[in-house]
């Protein structure tokens, strides 16, 4: 195959562009870890880009050393682990006992659950109910309400129709009951797809900041997004300095007047990023798999 | 007929909890709506307020709520017509490199921005946009111009906004397309080379109507979501100064409703924006079927 001379710098301009778009995404990371690892005062005069000029582990102290945000992540990391590990339970539970075809009052469930994709009651309806439950301003208001997510569910609902039935019809010949059933032979095939569903439920636990936010007042119950959220319009250091437990750097006084709040914020942001970063290269091949088994027409 | 649910009672039972959860989280919120039409205080019950007709319905002649309306559509068109032709335009680019390791690569980082939430997003903006310090701001100075502050104007809220939605979702919706390309029949690539059809060309007539049916699906797909732009992006990059022009039905039910109690007001304007939403699907739904022959459901 011969390419053409347009076509050669046709795809070296394909090449750039692409190249671009990557650096535009990992930049912004490469600047906020040089800032953060960057001392204050001298990041603020400018020309720090990509390595940190000036370097210093004195934010990250502070910031580790914050009781609150340690707190917060004590709640994000619990919130995440129960939420995934539950969610997955109740998803695959409904969409093992829905692929029973010949369950009565089958269809009847499911436009039940359908319902709820089509119509909510909205945010103000939805928040006087968890008032009511006495779920706001307790851990649970993190867990309960999400347990059950009605568009994994399908997901889940195909991937199981999907398994052959005969796999089914000769586990039950053998005497296998439903729960049987799911545990050696379904949740073998699905892994796959259990690990995708996870993956997104999982990432959604550690990105909300709006339950934190919204429906807890208690400030030891906030998980680490919506610290940062609350961070993002502070004008000062005393949101994070306030509950400041780290004596040894804030005793350090020579250095706390190089802290700025924006490198302050910088180290706070990889701190809540990083673990995404770290497994991100590990989960991606779960999660292609999951969006193109979710997207499947039906 | 006892013997045939008893026969599926195990099943029943897994079916349950989802059941329960969706009564208690979807259903009661439903029925919660008759708060729109009632005088309701947090810490009353809600069936024994007092109902006043449509008296919520005033936020109507509010000017301000036109204004919301204007911004909510303005927002979601905007993004609409950014962020529907990206990701195919870079489904295609992707496409057109050979080298698989390239390839992989550049996908593998631009789905990676999907996985951070919109407050980090926000951090990288402001990072680079504030006044005091921000890369765009010292590269302005020093090319002698004026500092722009982005973060507090009216005028670069809505690019902001759109902008940082094409960086953080453009090459995560690439995926459905990226995979209707590779069922798509390598010969025709072939036979058309033969007939001495140029790149452009193949991507014409071959790519593209290949990929047709995906853009259709995504395209039906994101009708319904026109009237809604996700609080989750809005909220971190509103503030005082650009309040104005930021301020859309989502953030204009949480501060009347959570924020300062207008309980029974903002329910009246969620219940409007669902009937909305509802109807834009149902219709979608309809046109789905008329177009692909089958719906969404």
């Amino acid at each position: 195959m011969k390419a053409s001379r347009g076509e050669k710098i046709a795809e070296y301009i394909i090449v750039a562009l692409l190249a671009l778009l990557c650096i535009s995404v990992l930049y912004p990371f490469l600047y906020m870890l040089a800032i953060s690892l960057n001392d204050g005062a001298d990041a603020a005069k400018g020309g720090v880009y990509l390595w940190p000029r000036n370097f210093t582990l004195i934010n990250y102290e502070i910031v580790l050393g914050n009781e609150t945000i340690r707190h917060s992540y004590l709640i994000t990391v619990g919130r995440t682990v129960i939420g995934t590990i539950g969610g997955l339970l109740v998803t695959l539970l409904v969409a093992f006992g829905l692929s029973y075809r010949g369950l009565p009052l089958r269809s009847t469930i499911l436009s039940y659950i359908l319902l709820t994709m089509l119509f909510s009651g909205g945010l103000v309806p939805f928040y006087i109910q968890l008032n009511h439950l006495g779920l706001i301003n307790t851990f649970w208001v993190y867990i309960l309400p999400g347990l059950f997510s009605v568009w994994n569910m399908f997901v889940m609902l195909k991937f199981i129709q999907g398994i052959p039935e005969a796999l089914v019809e000769s586990a039950e010949l053998d005497g296998a009951g439903p729960v049987r059933i799911l545990m050696q032979i379904i949740v073998p095939l699905s892994k796959p797809m259990l690990a995708a569903l996870g993956l997104f439920t999982a990432v959604g636990h550690w990105n909300d900041w709006f339950a934190g936010a919204f429906f807890v007042t208690k400030q030891d119950l906030i998980p680490v997004q919506t610290f940062l959220q609350q961070l993002l319009s502070a004008q000062d250091l005393s949101a994070v300095l306030g509950s400041n437990n780290n004596q040894e750097a804030l005793a350090r006084s020579s250095q706390m007047k190089n802290i700025t709040l924006m490198s302050i914020k910088m180290a706070v942001v990889m701190v809540s990023a990083l673990p995404i970063l770290c497994v991100y290269p590990f989960l991606q091949k779960y999660f292609v798999k999951g969006v193109l088994l979710g997207s499947v027409k039906g | 007929m006892y013997n045939k649910f008893y026969k599926y009672r195990w099943q029943y039972l897994m079916i349950l909890p989802g059941v329960i959860l969706l009564f208690l989280f979807s259903y009661i919120p439903m029925a919660g709506i008759q708060v729109a039409f009632k005088d309701f205080q947090i810490g009353t019950s809600i069936w024994n307020s007092a109902w006043v007709g449509f008296g919520n319905f005033s936020f109507l002649e509010d000017p301000q709520f036109l204004t919301v309306v204007q911004n909510t559509l303005y927002i979601s068109v905007l993004k609409f017509i950014f962020g529907f032709p990206a990701p195919i335009l870079l489904a295609l680019l992707i496409n057109e490199v050979t080298r698989p390791v390239f390839k992989r690569f550049v996908q593998s980082v631009s789905y990676l921005p999907h996985f951070f939430s919109w407050i980090v997003v926000a951090y990288i903006l402001q990072s680079f946009l504030t006044l005091d310090g921000g890369l765009v701001n010292q590269f302005i100075g020093k090319a002698g111009g004026e500092p722009v502050f982005f973060l507090g104007s009216t005028e670069w809220f809505r690019p902001m906004v759109v902008f940082s939605g094409l960086w953080k979702e453009t090459g995560w919706n690439t995926i459905l397309y990226l995979a209707a390309i590779t069922t798509i029949d390598p010969q025709l690539y072939e036979s058309a080379k033969v007939e001495g059809a140029g790149k452009l060309a193949q991507i014409r007539h071959i790519t593209l109507p290949g990929i047709m049916p995906t853009i259709s699906i995504v395209l039906i797909l994101s009708i319904p979501s026109l009237i809604t732009v996700g609080m989750d992006q809005i909220y971190p990059l509103m503030n005082s100064a650009n309040q104005s022009v930021a301020d859309v039905l989502d953030t204009y039910i949480l501060r009347n409703g959570l924020q300062q109690g207008y309980f029974g007001m903002a329910t009246a304007v969620g219940l409007l924006s669902s009937l909305i939403s509802l109807t834009l699907v149902v219709s979608t739904n309809q046109l789905s079927r008329k177009l692909n022959g089958e719906g969404l459901w």
